[in-house]
């Protein structure tokens, strides 16, 4: 199989790229009816499978299970978690070949298989949804000409897919159509309703394609969302642990912290989590994170160019084909890391505090979000795609670091950014070398403003706002937030 | 005279901002055992909450526990609202999750719970297994945290209490979601501690106590007030004379006349059986009551007529004169249902004002996530004046006394003027006043032709206009009868 994306002219590259529009609510006027009375069925029923499976039926849609003949045999998780909530369940002998719409929910990595396994049973005319294009983009599978593919891809943990459902809201969305795959001109249609049934059109639903979706998720989640959060986490444990602050602490502030602090940024986006600072504090992070920018800018932009070319997807497969032997050594180094094993010490720490004495992770954050997002937009990637794969995802990662920290994160996130995040922390560390030597515990570890009599130059700090407020991930965001402001807090603390 | 327990002299708290306790003096001395009442919002958990240590305040609070006592010098607070976590720290559920079947469990079992309290309490599990016996709890060992009602979170609480003992025992609101038949069990196993020498705080506003309760106090004006018994003054029946609103006269127009029938409905949790061969039929413009034991099933049978079960699906039964699970969706039965229930009220939104609460019943949602056009906005406005909420308006909903919390759910629960009207334990929470004013209201309400189904273990805190009983005990039907023919429990 070869890559799509690089088989395609570079006109059709920037086309498929250049897809996205934030959807107008009443484009979903026809709520689910383009799939009323079809027979749909979900291959997989973990989180995403059920959560979603359960919202489709509660939509009034007719949903329906096919699992792997050993999952029924053996009663394994994914057959209790469908049997149990009395869904239909059978084999994909006995349940494929009368489907209108397959959604296909197992793990990336996991695709090639199902599909394989999949089309050869699916009826003239069907079509298949995906959450996410990778087997499609970079893997390169070709899909029978007569179905239509689509992809569906809910922003959220299943869970909450589920939550924000049952109480009348959902999750922001987005949907895909694949060119090569729309023979009957349904795909979009069917999106549409299929987002209807599992509530996201009340949450902003962004339309892209497979191409955009993926070079976008691969560069957020490798280097904003995963890989820089366990970077800034290892690298400011250590350096508290080493200039002599209680390890407990030091373990509780960076644990929670990030949620803290990325709880501003979902409300207010980058401006927002940066007010949260006193004004000099201000000033600080903001001259930290410009020094970070610089340093990282360059391993940015090498992820998204080997993202583009396919480099990244093929050294991944590499490894894939080698039975995960990097993943799985690089996972066990994050295992064994002091913070890891560090348990959080049972101290208070009030929220401000997680501000103030976390700088270093506020410029880590602006840095990060804004970096990933100029890099997108730089390669071709929309504003809007943009915004959601770095600064909207940036909570719901560190809400799995607050759970229970990289190991977590790590286990959540898809096997994709799992690679791409080691990948990324190996080649961030040696970088950030020489700026970690000046850091000091007034950055990390101990409150900022103490000792300091907070005055400020005025003209530097509306310098400063200015710059904050009139990024482009800040006009786009304040844009695509107005259509979220119902989402609930995520919280541990 | 020998030294109080507990002495409180010059305390000051606040509530949100607002002073409730005023200069407050308490002295508890031994072998005495208090009940704490008074109309809700008056500062009694908040006191309680200072002699537990888990509120700020101004004043002296001294202890002088008996070092002689084999009873753990502390005290112990039971909440009337009890917030389970799950495995990771997390409270962050929502009301429908219980009936939802996952397999990656997200809350440990009551199994697991006790013992890692009894571990950080070291205690003897033998004495906690009699409690479960007592209580009737022991079949519950497995289920996880989240599958449990309130009544059943309230009896996991009171179990860790009479199995710890301590010298101070404070209970805020005992009786809250007991049936009947636990509520005379706990007062018989609140004597036996008290009789080995523990003390106890009792606040509620019930007249019908334990025996081992010997003074008697009230908050007023944010000072203690000692009263010679539990009987508060006699309560005026009448409710405030402001006009029911207009458009909540109107009756209901019903699409069908059978609003539910169920036909042999069976609803299991992997072994576990918890509604079996139900069959009921409720007509439109019927007044229910339902009734039965703390796991009979009730809360199950009306999350299936509100659209809340999983398994509804593969059950044979009729709503509004449809079948359910024939394509509709289930906004579309819950646009004629108003609910209120004390786990809808657990889950609520608390970011929410009182007035995008009370709004969010036009949607049926949890949070408020449409701008309301002037006629419906209106229709917020007129309700909560009805209420007598106007000041509250803009508090946050979680700020308010529980008992005002409820009515603001109770406005949420009928400001569509809906054809069903779903209320499980309405008065869960509220004191005598709210009570009959509440009950009251739902007589008033329910006069236009509204269908009602009713949840309430006590006779006392029932609306007059109830018509029809069911029993559930075990999960099956018990009885199906007419009130008029037989009297109330």
């Amino acid at each position: 199989m070869a890559n799509y994306f690089n088989t395609l002219p570079l006109r059709e590259q920037l086309n498929q790229l250049g897809v996205c529009e934030f959807m107008d609510s009443s484009e979903f006027s026809d709520g689910v009816n383009a799939l009323k009375g079809k027979k749909i069925v979900i291959v997989g029923c973990g989180a995403q499978g059920l959560n979603q499976g359960l919202n489709l039926r509660d939509s009034g849609l007719d949903v329906s299970y096919a699992l792997r003949k050993e999952a029924i045999e053996g009663k394994r998780d994914s057959w209790k978690n469908a049997t149990g909530n009395n869904f239909t369940v059978g084999t994909y002998e006995e349940l494929l070949p009368t489907a209108d719409l397959v959604i296909n929910l197992t793990p990336d990595k996991q695709h090639t298989a199902v599909v394989n396994a999949v089309m050869p049973l699916m009826k003239q005319g069907a079509t298949l949804s995906y959450s996410h294009g990778f087997n499609i983009v970079e893997e390169g599978m070709q899909i029978r000409k007569d179905l239509t593919v689509i992809m569906v891809a809910p922003k959220s943990p299943g869970s909450e897919v589920r939550s924000e459902y049952v109480r009348g809201f959902g999750v922001p969305t987005l949907i895909a159509v694949h060119p090569e795959n729309d023979p009957q001109g349904k795909g979009l249609a069917e999106a549409k309703a299929y987002c209807v049934g599992t509530g996201g059109h009340k949450a902003g639903v962004l339309r892209s394609s497979f191409v955009a979706e993926v070079k976008s998720d691969l560069m957020g989640e490798q280097t904003i969302l995963c890989g820089l959060l366990q970077t800034g986490s290892i690298l400011s444990f250590d350096k508290m642990v080493e200039k002599g602050i209680d390890a407990g602490y030091a373990s509780k502030l960076v644990q929670y912290g990030v949620e803290v602090i990325t709880e501003a940024l979902k409300h207010g986006g980058v401006s927002g989590m940066m007010d949260r600072l006193s004004n000099v504090a201000k000033i600080k992070a903001f001259d930290v994170s410009e020094e970070l920018k610089e340093i990282m800018r360059p391993l940015f932009q090498k992820h998204q160019d080997d993202i583009m070319s396919g480099e990244f997807s093929r050294i991944m497969m590499e490894d894939w084909a080698n039975g995960d032997k990097n993943l799985l050594a690089w996972r066990a180094e994050t295992g064994e890391t002091a913070f890891e094993k560090t348990p959080a010490g049972d101290v208070k720490i009030g929220e401000q505090e997680y501000f103030d004495n976390y700088l270093l992770m506020v410029a880590f954050v602006r840095a990060g979000v804004e970096l990933a997002f100029e890099t997108m937009v730089e390669a071709g990637i929309k504003p809007e795609s943009a915004y959601y794969e770095s600064l909207h995802e940036t909570p719901l990662i560190a809400n799995t670091i607050a759970r229970k920290k990289l190991f977590e994160m790590n286990r959540v996130i898809s096997d994709t950014a799992e690679y791409g995040c080691y990948l990324f922390d190996q080649a961030c560390k040696p970088l950030l070398a020489d700026f970690m030597k000046k850091v000091d515990t007034d950055l990390v570890g101990k409150n900022f403003n103490e000792g300091k009599d907070g005055s400020v130059d005025n003209t530097q700090l509306v310098t400063i706002n200015e710059i904050l407020r009139n990024h482009p991930v800040e006009i786009v965001g304040t844009k695509l937030r107005k259509a979220m402001t119902a989402m609930k807090a995520i919280k541990t603390v | 005279m020998s030294e109080p327990l507990v002495s409180i002299q010059n305390l000051n708290v606040k509530y949100q901002h607002k002073l409730v306790i005023r200069d407050l003096n308490w002295d508890i001395f031994p072998g005495e055992s208090w009940l704490l009442t008074g109309s809700s919002g008056t500062g009694k958990s908040s006191l309680a909450k200072v002699i537990a240590g888990l509120q700020s305040y101004s004043g002296n609070v001294t202890f002088s526990f008996n070092t002689k006592s084999a009873l753990p010098a502390r005290v112990f607070y039971v909440e009337s609202w009890y917030q389970f976590k799950n495995i990771e720290g997390v409270a962050n559920f929502y009301y429908q999750q219980r009936y939802t079947s996952l397999q990656a469990k997200d809350t440990l079992s009551v199994g697991a719970e006790l013992r890692n309290f009894g571990k950080e309490h070291q205690l003897e599990f033998t004495a906690a297994e009699k409690l479960l016996i007592e209580l009737q709890f022991v079949t519950f060992m497995n289920s996880s945290l989240l599958e449990l009602s309130s009544g059943e979170h309230k009896k996991l609480q009171l179990i860790k209490a009479l199995w710890l003992k301590p010298q101070l025992l404070i209970i805020d609101q005992p009786y809250t979601g007991l049936d009947v038949l636990s509520r005379v069990k706990l007062d018989h196993l609140l004597n036996d501690i008290s009789a080995e020498g523990v003390q106890l705080i009792i606040i509620a506003n019930d007249t019908e106590l334990p025996s081992c309760i010997n003074r008697f106090a009230r908050i007023r004006e944010g000072q203690l007030e000692r009263l010679p018994s539990a009987k508060l003054d006699p309560v005026s029946m009448e409710r405030p004379g402001r006009k029911l609103p207009d458009f909540l006269k109107e009756a209901p127009v019903y699409p069908s006349d059978e609003i539910v029938r169920m036909i042999n409905v069976n609803i299991s949790y992997g072994e576990k059986q918890v509604l079996k061969n139900i069959n009921w039929e409720v007509r439109a413009g019927e007044k229910w009551l339902l009734q039965g034991h703390n796991g009979s099933g009730k809360s199950t049978l009306l999350s299936l007529i509100n659209g809340d079960h999983p398994q509804s699906y593969a059950n044979d039964f009729y709503l509004f004169g449809n079948k359910r699970g024939s394509g509709e969706s289930i906004w579309d039965i819950k646009q004629h249902i108003g609910i209120i229930s004390p786990e809808f009220h657990w889950y609520f939104d608390s970011s929410s004002t009182v007035w995008q609460s009370i709004a969010s019943g036009f949607f049926d949602s949890v949070g408020l996530f449409k701008q309301l056009p002037f006629s419906k906005s209106t229709k917020v406005d007129e309700l909560i004046n009805f209420f007598g909420l106007t000041d509250d308006k803009n508090d946050l909903l979680s700020t308010l006394p529980l008992g005002k919390q409820r009515l603001v759910l109770l406005a949420r629960t009928i400001i569509k003027n809906p054809e069903l009207l779903i209320l499980d334990e309405p008065c869960q929470g509220l004191d005598l006043h709210q009570t009959q004013y509440f009950n009251k209201l739902v007589d008033e309400l329910s006069s236009n032709g509204m269908t009602l189904i009713y949840v309430g273990h006590f006779e006392s805190d029932l609306p007059a206009c109830l018509e029809k009983r069911i029993i559930l005990e075990n999960g099956e039907v018990k009885k199906v009868e007419t009130i008029a023919e037989s009297c109330l429990i």
